[in-house]
């Protein structure tokens, strides 16, 4: 029951998914939008529980455990809370406020300006990080060992060069080699790879449907 | 340089230099600020999960009286279902999680399987065989073969079901040559997208924040 | 003498990385104070996607799906704002979206921007952008099968408010913007395969024309795509949206709106430049040490 049901309902619901394709008779259109504006939509919604859910229980065994750090745990979840009260109760758009007042005089609160003022940065900034790892990297690891390895050297340093306006004074024709680079022998390559990726998803979405790849039913009976 | 006079500028901007930090090494500073932007992020999605999806399409359809009775049952119905993710947390019942998950996973991959055949790989086969048309001019001619040789090479580099020797041997070498040009160039655009980032956040920080870019 | 080769070799192949991130800091922050004004021009795919929406038919709207998340702002909202400017400019009808949840307030930004641009320097009534006439933001719903499925059928019932809680079939836009039907070229602007599922689900069912704006990294995996003719044109990094602003500026100049506006990513081409250059320099001088030194070793 614990396997068999969820097994049950992916292949009846993997059928469906790919017969109303197929299949144009209204009565399986009309099944198919319900299906994607009720069921899928809402059970969707709620799927924001796992992930919220997880973050929140992580955090409190930490703060529970008293383990290394932990004291920034509070932070994260005073933020989410507060953020949560403050998007939910204090509307979405600007022009009309929710319940909790998000504007002080002229400063605000609203959900916007701390997306803007404050997710935005956060992220933004986290990954700008990249450039100094990559950096970093370029230079210790990125070694012209032999012929392949100087290839791909050369393709990057022809696609580095194209890729800016300074580019063209070093050689007018170089943005248009650079941009034959990723146009022929790239899409080539790209094109045989996606071959094999997407036949890869073909035969795994086949064998969750048929239930012989069952990673997604977890640990447990 | 005008300096910003905008709390909130400035709040973007130690928040900004906060996470900068952990390029000079790992500090409280920067956890502080990974803290935070965990907690906010999530707050942000409960936000739009209950305005945007909860709320138009479950509760307000619920609570409508012009909703027929049949219909507020089947959304309960599924809403339950949904409520199903809370069991992840419940060890007793936990494998309930599965239903809602088989739900959404079986009915993506039953849609998708389909699509994707004639989207990815149906198409992509089209564009890679020679056609009259490849011919219009011989510069396309040229390049259209060129990409016909680099997918059958690409492919035959991957294939490992046979020993390599005839053909295959400097069939499946052109590939690697083909593999090594792609993820040069794909290494190249990397450097520019890593790059754009950090540029960015100095835009602001130069820009919005100390008013050195106008 | 050997030795002491042999000791800078050492010693640059074990430098510190602290000094390769300031060297990297000041390389970008130089060109962005002082910039050197080299104009980007359009490679084919840009100007592929720029002349297409150009000469679109007046009765088909132009829908962007902002696909993205704060993390790669920087290289991608810059496209967003392009092709609401040109879309503008050219007075076609603009359908916004976000098939993530933290693109909302990304699209947001860039709506609330540009139509400030646009409305303080109107003159008359026909000047301005109106919201629910000349373009709509129906912000975000998943999953995505629900969206990129369900707008072919019906917009409205896939987004029943819009992002600011309006019902969508009040809106006046919507009257003949129906579905697919009326859109002339979706562009999905995206740091993901989201332009795939776009092809898969909605261009394979639904025939519609698609273009995609994609953050470097992804770049490269995208042009087989492009020379499908899956997607009309394309914009790669901050490159491509350097390159779109451009034609778009020059648009807005041959219509008489010469406004001065800030493009951010022509504005970052100086420090790209400077970049790329530096990182060339770290390769190549990290090889140097290395084969050096390993030679000195033999």
């Amino acid at each position: 029951m614990k396997r068999r049901l969820p097994l049950l309902i992916v292949l009846i619901t993997g059928i469906f998914g790919a017969v109303a394709f197929f299949v144009p008779y209204p009565a399986i259109r009309a099944a198919d939008e319900i299906m994607r504006n009720d069921v899928q939509r809402i059970i969707a919604a709620f799927s924001l529980v796992l992930g919220v859910g997880s973050i929140v229980q992580h955090h409190m065994l930490k703060i529970q455990r008293r383990a290394q750090y932990y004291s920034y745990s509070y932070i994260t979840i005073i933020a989410l809370i507060i953020t949560a009260i403050i998007g939910v109760f204090g509307g979405i758009d600007v022009t009309r406020p929710g319940i909790l007042p998000t504007r002080f005089g002229s400063f605000s609160i609203h959900i916007q300006t701390l997306y803007s003022n404050m997710m935005v940065p956060l992220a933004a900034t986290m990954f700008s990080l990249l450039a100094f790892f990559m950096a970093s990297a370029a230079y210790r690891a990125f070694r012209a060992r032999n012929l392949e390895a100087t290839l791909l050297l050369l393709a990057a340093f022809i696609v580095m060069l194209g890729a800016v306006p300074f580019g063209r004074l070093i050689h007018h024709q170089l943005p248009a080699f650079a941009e034959w680079i990723l146009a022929v022998p790239n899409t080539a390559s790209k094109r045989g790879i996606l071959f094999g990726v997407e036949l890869g998803i073909f035969a795994t979405s086949l064998k969750i449907i048929l239930g012989i790849e069952r990673g997604w039913l977890g640990g447990g009976k | 340089m005008t300096l910003s006079t905008d709390p909130w500028i400035w709040i973007a901007a130690i928040l900004t230099l906060a996470i900068f930090s952990f390029l000079y090494r790992e500090n409280p500073f920067y956890r502080f600020a990974e803290h935070l932007y965990v907690g906010i992020a999530n707050g942000y999605a409960i936000t739009f999960y209950w305005h945007r999806i909860l709320v138009p399409s479950l509760f307000d359809r619920v609570g409508s009286s012009s909703t027929p009775l049949s219909t507020k049952i089947w959304l309960i119905a599924i809403a339950i279902i949904g409520a199903l993710y809370f069991t992840r947390f419940i060890p007793r019942i936990s494998w309930l999680v599965r239903i809602p998950i088989a739900i959404v996973l079986g009915y993506a991959s039953g849609a998708s399987i389909p699509r994707a055949v004639s989207g990815e790989i149906i198409r992509q086969m089209k564009a890679t065989i020679i056609t009259r048309a490849s011919f219009a001019n011989w510069q396309s001619g040229l390049w259209a073969v060129i990409i016909l040789i680099g997918v059958i090479a690409t492919i035959s580099y991957f294939f490992f079901s046979t020993e390599r020797r005839g053909l295959l041997k400097p069939l499946s070498y052109a590939g690697i040559i083909f593999i090594m040009i792609g993820f040069g160039a794909s290494f190249g655009y990397t450097v520019m997208a890593r790059i754009s980032l950090f540029i960015g956040r100095l835009q602001f920080l130069l820009g919005d924040w100390l008013g050195f870019i106008k | 003498m050997s030795s002491t080769h042999e000791n800078i070799f050492l010693r640059l192949q074990r430098i510190d990385r602290r000094w390769i991130y300031l060297v990297l800091w000041l390389v970008i922050m130089v060109p962005l104070i002082f910039p050197f004004r080299i104009q980007p021009r359009a490679s084919t795919p840009v100007a592929q996607l720029f002349n297409y929406i150009d000469t679109m038919p007046e009765n088909k709207a132009l829908v962007i799906s902002v696909d993205f998340t704060p993390d790669t702002r920087a290289e991608l909202q810059p496209m967003v704002i392009a092709l609401l400017r040109h879309a503008f400019t050219i007075k076609r009808r603009v359908g916004i979206l976000a098939m993530q949840v933290y693109g909302l307030g990304l699209a947001e930004e860039a709506i609330q921007q540009v139509t400030n641009e646009f409305n303080s320097r109107a003159q008359t009534h026909e000047d301005s952008v109106i919201y629910g006439e000349d373009f709509v933001f129906w912000g975000w719903t998943t999953p995505l099968l629900t969206v990129m499925l369900g707008m072919g059928e019906r917009i409205t019932r896939v987004f029943p408010v819009d992002y600011y809680g309006n019902p969508t079939e009040s809106l006046p836009i919507m009257r003949d913007l129906k579905n697919y039907d009326d859109v002339g070229i979706l562009v999905s602007i995206a740091a993901s395969a989201m332009p795939r599922s776009w092809i898969n689900f909605a261009q394979v069912q639904f025939g519609v024309n698609l273009s995609c704006g994609i953050t470097a990294v992804s770049a490269a995996d995208f042009y087989p795509y492009v020379n499908s003719g899956q997607f009309i044109g394309m914009l790669a990094g901050m490159k491509g949206a350097a390159e779109y602003e451009q034609l778009v500026e020059k648009r807005m100049k041959n219509k008489g709106m010469d406004w001065g506006l800030r493009n951010t990513g022509t504005e970052a081409m100086s420090s790209q430049t400077a970049a790329h250059l530096a990182i060339m320099v770290f390769i190549v001088v990290g090889n140097i040490a290395y084969f050096a030194s390993r030679r000195r070793k033999k």
